[in-house]
């Protein structure tokens, strides 16, 4: 988050305990999120376990590997979407600027507002352009002028020169690469630092997938992205890290367990891999 | 996971891969065509040799244009990346092989049809020509089976290639004051000198190999230090 924007917006109601923002001087190479030994349990199954990864601040980290592997499972730990399903539970420690997020003073809903997170599809609510943008800082009580809120979010989301003359109409109306630009914005809107998007360009044509990833490579300026992705062209891309996951079955096969293989920056991981699973993955001798 | 996925792609890219060594086969034979003109101081055979690198030349552009065509199609990564890239540098180094015999064939007729052959200089011509073509082949066997010792000991060859064009040197500074028998010699150490490269082309080759097998490019010596 930019420190000028920070002293603008600070929250109506105090959270039980606060996040600590990013030092202004941190390094690129800072990581955001430490990860350690993180098992994600769906009632008794297993879904993902043993992961064990740093992500760097200022970067765009993709993880990728076959249907099934726990991709977005651990992804919604990072912003402990996890919490919104009744039979989820997550073990060991998801690192967050040096704060436990599962520690028991962590408000969700504080999480939530500084790890934003973009879904496949794009899910506007049925409502104004605006509104959209301005629903987020309404509900957190932030202070500061709504439009200057909803243009900055907007612009940031290179939405801005599209839709000023039409705030007031209903996002249902933009096309599917706008609306998901719009749920980006809408994202950014309660000042995150960490945007997490789960396959944001799988609904889309591949002029908006590009505009979208455009917007990704702007946006690492100011915030650290965590991109879920099939498109394994895409995570070369875009991504500075990749994270190779895959889905194991345990011995009475009726299981399956997703876990990281490899984590390393992406051109290794598309030019040179240690991990033959991730040679055969990237190259498509399996999938 | 499901197995055996981009089985379309592999096909491609192991046709390309024929393709390209296919075109060191091209070039040990035209070698011994060249050998064989040189040998018996064959002008017609290398004139054939000369019209014939167009082969060479031509499978050089389909091997191109195939690898233009599957890094814009099937944008490969990781192990087939790298091989896609060593490829295109074996098509390149084949056709200067190529090259190089032409050059060989060309200087022939400048020393007429009955040269002043000395025999001791052409003991050693014949010489780096059998390790030259020796060099080519284990080359290509070395990429096919994706072995780094069989690559690496091209680079043992090489220095004996090396050491004869040096001696060739020598005897042709040594081969006296005949008029004749110095143009001819001048002209051997140019055969000589296409016979070298032709070794280093070959162990340029082998440095795909070890690229193409560890994902890190080193050279196997330095011949800016040597």
């Amino acid at each position: 988050m930019s420190e000028h924007v920070s002293e603008r917006l600070e929250p109506a109601v105090e959270p039980p305990r606060l996040i600590p923002e990013p030092a202004a001087e941190a390094q690129p190479t800072e990581s955001i999120f430490d990860v350690n030994g993180v098992a994600v349990f769906y009632g008794d199954h297993r879904a993902v376990t043993d992961i064990t990864l740093k992500l760097r601040r200022n970067q765009i980290t993709a993880l990728i590997g076959p249907s099934g592997c726990g991709k977005s499972t651990f992804i919604r730990c990072l912003n402990r979407m996890n919490d919104l399903i009744p039979s989820a539970r997550v073990e060991g420690q998801v690192i967050y600027h040096g704060q436990d997020l599962y520690a028991d003073d962590i408000d969700p809903v504080q999480v939530r507002k500084r790890i934003g997170m973009v879904f496949q599809k794009p899910n506007p609510f049925p409502k104004s352009i605006y509104d959209n943008i301005a629903f987020g800082p309404r509900v957190m009580g932030m202070k500061g002028d709504m439009d200057e809120i909803v243009e900055g979010a907007l612009k940031r989301a290179a939405l801005w020169d599209d839709v000023k003359d039409r705030l007031k109409t209903n996002a249902f109306g933009m096309s599917g690469g706008q609306q998901q630009r719009l749920c980006i914005a809408r994202a950014l809107a309660t000042e995150p630092d960490v945007l997490l998007m789960d396959e944001p360009c799988s609904a889309l044509d591949p002029i908006s997938t590009g505009r979208i990833e455009d917007l990704m490579l702007e946006l690492k300026a100011d915030y650290s992205i965590v991109i879920v992705t099939h498109n394994m062209q895409q995570a070369a891309r875009v991504s500075d890290m990749t994270a190779f996951f895959t889905v194991e079955l345990d011995a009475g096969e009726k299981h399956r367990t997703g876990r990281v293989v490899e984590y390393a920056a992406t051109d290794k991981i598309f030019t040179r891999p240690d991990d033959k699973r991730t040679e055969d993955y990237v190259t498509g001798k399996v999938g | 996971m499901a197995e055996h996925a981009r089985v379309h792609f592999q096909d491609e890219l192991r046709a390309l891969e024929e393709q390209t060594l296919g075109a060191l086969d091209l070039v040990v034979a035209t070698l011994d065509r060249t050998l064989e003109a040189l040998e018996h101081q064959d002008i017609e055979l290398a004139s054939i040799v000369v019209h014939d690198d167009d082969r060479i030349d031509g499978r050089f552009l389909e091997v191109h244009q195939g690898i233009l065509s599957l890094l814009a199609l099937q944008a490969p990564v990781a192990g087939d990346l790298r091989t896609v890239a060593a490829l295109l540098h074996v098509i390149k180094h084949a056709e200067r092989m190529g090259d190089q015999c032409v050059n060989i064939a060309k200087v022939m007729p400048l020393v007429g049809h009955e040269p002043p052959v000395d025999a001791e200089l052409m003991e050693r011509i014949f010489k780096m020509a059998r390790l030259a073509r020796s060099e080519v082949a284990q080359a290509k066997q070395a990429f096919t089976l994706r072995d780094v010792s069989l690559a690496q000991d091209l680079v043992r060859q090489d220095e004996q290639i090396n050491a004869l064009n040096r001696e060739v040197f020598r005897r042709a500074v040594e081969i006296g004051t005949d008029e004749d028998r110095r143009e001819w010699a001048m002209t051997m150490m140019l055969v000589a000198r296409a016979l070298e490269r032709i070794g280093d082309n070959a162990v340029d080759i082998g440095e795909q190999v070890a690229f193409v097998v560890t994902g890190l490019f080193r050279e196997f010596s330095d011949a800016s230090h040597v």
